[in-house]
């Protein structure tokens, strides 16, 4: 694993950039969660972030598919710019998946129900070919025999997978991880974290905000750290783990570590 | 006293009739009460405006006077202020439309309310179109969750057909009380519509009870 993410990273020096954000702010009322943030994250890239809770992390990555809407500044992803037309957001949803610390699956769907709906609702794939994807990912997530399942039968490792495979039956470009493994007991954590290191020996392009430091550091190219709604570091994560660049992330750093 | 069922046995065509006017007047005031209180539901919804607004002083306003009151007011108002005069079947339809109107937008407003805000950014961050979430995430958990409050409002609503009588439609009430003058076989009529207004409303009664005991048993777990 460890061979493997030098070499993408290298690699990734050549790749196209696939989202750009051009200094974003953020606003509840008069409190700024997103106080100007601005990088780029090139095609293949896996890139943690991290930082203390309420430090804007959740909600950058809730800007990149137009769940949260910014007050200022832009994105690209893809071909597409946020923020844009409703119709423009819907293409870019389709291109771009996401998972949800509380999985948010369909509680009154079926598993395949469940992973077929999107494709079918949005893309217009046909229902044997939508059918033919949700088993398939299914089987890659480890869970082929739960397929005429309610979410409600199933744990929450389960779920959180059945949630993975409803984001990649949509072929996304690159995926959004929101906490994934916040709100599952200990002993499923690893199952699911196993999921998403796979999805990104496969080359996909993720970001991923996460509190498990040791999975940043074994599978991400790039680390963010964000407090106080600054993105102040971007590093690779032997050197974010090494060496930390301010006080604030030392103080973090020694909390985590 | 004693209770002589041949007067039931002569009369009961009318009294027959008369659940089948209550039954029609149920089904109509139910259908455009839905209609109503579903413009009503979305406009609350809206949460600001003047629609919003306007909506809040319509169910308030419909949900606290007395269903007496809204009927006599239908009937006997209505053709003094416009120069026209509805039946007064169609009056009471009116009066009930409205009432149950103001009802059911709380009754759907509860229901949509109780969809899942994950669930929803989930299907929006799919890319699902808006359409398609309403029908496929958010309205069929909302119907469920709220077919207890509807079946409940559906036997408040038959029971309050049964004033429609004071402005003299000929609905189940009615029919009594008028054979009961004619005939003075008030406890036979009365007893009768009693038992047939049992037997129309408890089996809603128990479907609601039978639902909500299936709803906290899912909650409790």
């Amino acid at each position: 694993m460890e061979g493997s993410r030098v070499e993408t990273s290298s690699a990734a020096a050549e790749t196209p950039v696939v989202i750009s954000v051009e200094n974003i702010r953020k606003s509840y009322g008069s409190f700024e969660v997103l106080r100007g943030i601005s990088t780029e994250i090139r095609e293949k890239d896996v890139t943690c972030i991290v930082g203390p809770s309420g430090g804007g992390k959740s909600t950058f990555i809730r800007t990149l598919n137009g769940l949260e809407p910014i007050n200022e500044g832009r994105i690209r992803i893809l071909d597409y710019t946020l923020p844009g037309w409703r119709k423009e957001t819907e293409q870019l949803r389709r291109s771009v998946g996401m998972v949800f610390q509380s999985f948010n699956l369909f509680m009154h769907l079926t598993v395949r129900e469940n992973i077929t709906l999107g494709p079918t609702a949005a893309l217009k794939v046909s229902r044997d070919e939508a059918n033919a994807r949700a088993e398939r990912l299914l089987d890659r997530v480890g869970i082929g025999n739960q397929v005429d399942k309610y979410p409600g039968q199933l744990s929450g490792g389960q779920q959180q997978r059945v949630a993975i495979a409803r984001a990649l039956a949509m072929e996304p470009k690159i995926m959004l991880f929101d906490e994934p493994t916040s709100a599952l007991d200990p002993e499923m954590v690893k199952e699911v974290l196993e999921v998403i290191r796979d999805l990104a020996a496969s080359g996909m392009t993720m970001l991923v905000v996460t509190h498990e430091m040791g999975f940043a550091r074994e599978v991400a190219h790039r680390v963010f750290f964000m407090a106080d709604g600054v993105l102040s570091v971007d590093a690779d994560p032997e050197t974010f783990f090494a060496s930390p660049k301010d006080e604030r992330h030392a103080a973090f750093l020694s909390k985590v570590l | 006293m004693n209770f002589e069922i041949q007067h039931l046995v002569n009369n009961y065509p009318l009294i027959l009739q008369g659940l089948l006017v209550t039954l029609r007047i149920c089904a109509a005031s139910l259908a455009i009460g839905t209609v109503l209180g579903l413009v009503a539901c979305f406009m609350k919804l809206e949460g600001r405006g003047w629609p919003y607004r306007f909506a809040v002083a319509y169910i308030d306003f419909f949900r606290t006077i007395p269903e007496v009151v809204l009927i006599f007011w239908v009937y006997s108002c209505l053709p003094l202020l416009f120069s026209f005069r509805l039946t007064a079947e169609a009056s009471g339809i009116l009066a009930l439309s409205l009432f149950a109107s103001a009802y059911l937008a709380e009754i759907f407003r509860a229901g949509i309310n109780s969809a899942s805000r994950g669930q929803v950014q989930a299907a929006l961050a799919l890319g699902i179109p808006v359409r398609v979430i309403w029908m496929r995430i958010i309205m069929p958990p909302a119907i469920r969750r709220m077919m207890p409050a509807l079946i409940s409002f559906l036997s408040e609503l038959i029971k309050a057909t049964s004033l429609l009588s004071a402005i003299g439609v000929a609905e189940m009430a009615y029919q009594a009380s008028v054979l009961g003058s004619k005939t003075f076989a008030y406890v036979e009529f009365l007893s009768a519509i009693a038992v047939l207004y049992f037997v129309t409303i408890f089996p809603l009664s128990l479907y609601v009870r039978r639902t909500n005991q299936k709803l906290a048993g899912k909650a409790g777990h």
